[in-house]
């Protein structure tokens, strides 16, 4: 009931489009990249998907992660703008339900964008590189990996977003936690640990074992920041 | 009412909005790898750039490419949103004030902010580099002069980028796509300042002014120099425009 809630919530915001045109704009970076300067990848001996994502995800990661902030603050906004959120907190539903309702949409959202993002990829690779059988593995793996690195991020940014009643608190932390993860040096790991420093993250490429960790790390991060999130509404109801 | 008293009102609406608490975190968390990575700063002989001067642009670079004008986007966020949340901009459009004067008092106070974000940064500056020489025993603290001419160079080439945010946040109403594009546009400036048509990308100007900085300080690097001629008018146009549209286009969602 709450999931079809917030869909409906969000009809008029403009939240669907830009999910697709995020997508498309992600998705455009690597056939333009492949279009204008081919000839720099193609001598590479390696997995064409590898290749494809070493040049192109650092920035398609960059413009999922700004979408997924972006519209984290933009969900909540719709809540907090004209006290929605009061008449919500009346209903005999938890509040936590509501913050659930939103991860599920988000969920469904990034699997669009990153959907989106996978066919062009695979077409990259049909295209440019020769085509195998393997390519649909090899991407179905890549982007399964992306969307489970993903979550933390999305979980974390709409956490920020239910903690500030104003957009732009939310939006300017979501921002700076977004400049700190481009900040955060590549080789340690314990700081690309961080939620919005691991969608940068590339399956090919790493190590198995490394993969595995950053896997755990995640469905981790995704437990805790539930976690808090149900917690802090507890507090915030109890003193208000 | 005189635009000075305009401005100051814009001022006050925003005095409780902490934005000014999030542009500070954000130029400190800035220098932050800056101090922790101080020792890298000795290793650019290939680069033929003095770690002092290294330590500073590699800063200010890394503000000019993404926090900056990423910040300036959730500045008109904020105000567009003081004004919309309660219905605000009605009783504004009701008093006998040009609508373009307000729509110009909200502008400079985004130039303000800006200013401030810049200013912190220097300041913030200053303070890393003193630790950086603490920690490394190498003076890293450069010329205050030179600093803020840097500082101030982004600012100047920043206006044009200023100017397109706040089209956005003017003409476009729904808040997901003014945030969105305005945070789209400031990606794909790392690659167009390596094109020649850099100078028709106004996200691409702080990023692009502070490199070819890069390019003077560092001798045995070439990076591209900003040429002057098409460059200047080309800002000039895109400023008038997006402020001049803006101006009509302010309050024209409420009068209807």
């Amino acid at each position: 009931m709450s999931f079809s809630l917030e869909c409906k919530k969000v009809k008029r915001t403009g939240f669907t489009p830009a999910f697709l045109f995020g997508g498309l704009l992600a998705a455009v970076v690597p056939v333009l990249n492949m279009a204008v300067r081919s000839e720099n990848y193609l001598g590479i001996h390696a997995a064409p998907v590898q290749i494809l994502l070493d040049a192109n995800w650092q920035m398609m990661a960059m413009l999922n992660i700004l979408l997924i902030v972006a519209g984290a603050c933009l969900m909540y906004h719709t809540e907090y703008a004209d006290n929605a959120i009061q008449k919500m907190c009346t209903l005999p539903i938890k509040e936590s339900k509501l913050f659930f309702g939103k991860v599920t949409l988000m969920l469904l959202m990034c699997i669009v964008v990153l959907v989106i993002e996978a066919a062009s990829i695979a077409f990259c690779s049909c295209h440019w590189f020769e085509m195998t059988s393997e390519v649909w593995i090899e991407v179905m793996k890549n982007f399964g990996y992306a969307l489970l690195l993903m979550l933390p991020s999305a979980l974390g940014s709409l956490f920020i977003a239910s903690v500030c009643k104003n957009m732009w608190v939310s939006l300017g932390i979501g921002v700076v936690c977004v400049f700190t993860a481009t900040m955060l040096p590549t080789r340690s790991f314990v700081l690309s640990l961080f939620p919005f420093a691991l969608p940068f993250q590339i399956f090919a490429g790493t190590a198995e074992n490394t993969a595995c960790n950053f896997m755990i790390a995640a469905v981790v991060e995704i437990i805790i920041i539930g976690i808090a999130e149900v917690l802090f509404l507890k507090v915030r109801r109890s003193f208000e | 009412m005189k635009f000075f008293s305009l401005v100051s009102i814009e001022f006050k609406k925003i005095r409780r909005s902490k934005i000014l608490l999030i542009l500070m975190v954000a130029a400190i968390i800035l220098w932050l790898p800056s101090i922790f990575n101080a020792d890298l700063n000795f290793g650019m002989q290939a680069e033929g750039i003095s770690p002092e001067n290294n330590f500073l642009i590699q800063g200010f670079m890394g503000m000019a490419w993404f926090m900056f004008p990423a910040s300036m986007v959730v500045s008109t966020v904020l105000l567009n949103m003081t004004e919309r949340s309660n219905k605000g901009i009605l009783k504004m459009l009701s008093l006998p004030i040009a609508t373009a004067e307000l729509c110009l008092a909200k502008f400079v106070v985004l130039l303000a902010l800006a200013a401030f974000q810049i200013l912190m940064t220097a300041l913030m500056y200053f303070v890393s580099a003193g630790i950086a020489s603490q920690m490394q025993d190498y003076n890293f603290i450069l010329q205050p002069l030179f600093v803020f001419k840097e500082a101030g160079l982004i600012f100047v080439s920043a206006i044009p980028m200023l100017a397109f945010f706040w089209l956005l946040s003017v003409c476009i109403k729904t808040p997901i796509f003014s945030i969105g594009i305005g945070l789209a546009s400031i990606v794909p400036s790392v690659l167009i300042i390596n094109t020649k048509a850099w100078f028709t990308y106004p996200m691409s100007y702080p990023f692009f002014v502070i490199t070819s900085e890069y390019g003077k300080l560092a001798t045995n690097l070439d990076t591209a120099q900003v040429e002057f001629i098409p460059w200047t008018p080309v800002a000039i146009v895109i400023t008038i425009l997006c402020l001049s549209v803006s101006c009509l286009r302010f309050g024209q969602a409420e009068r209807r």
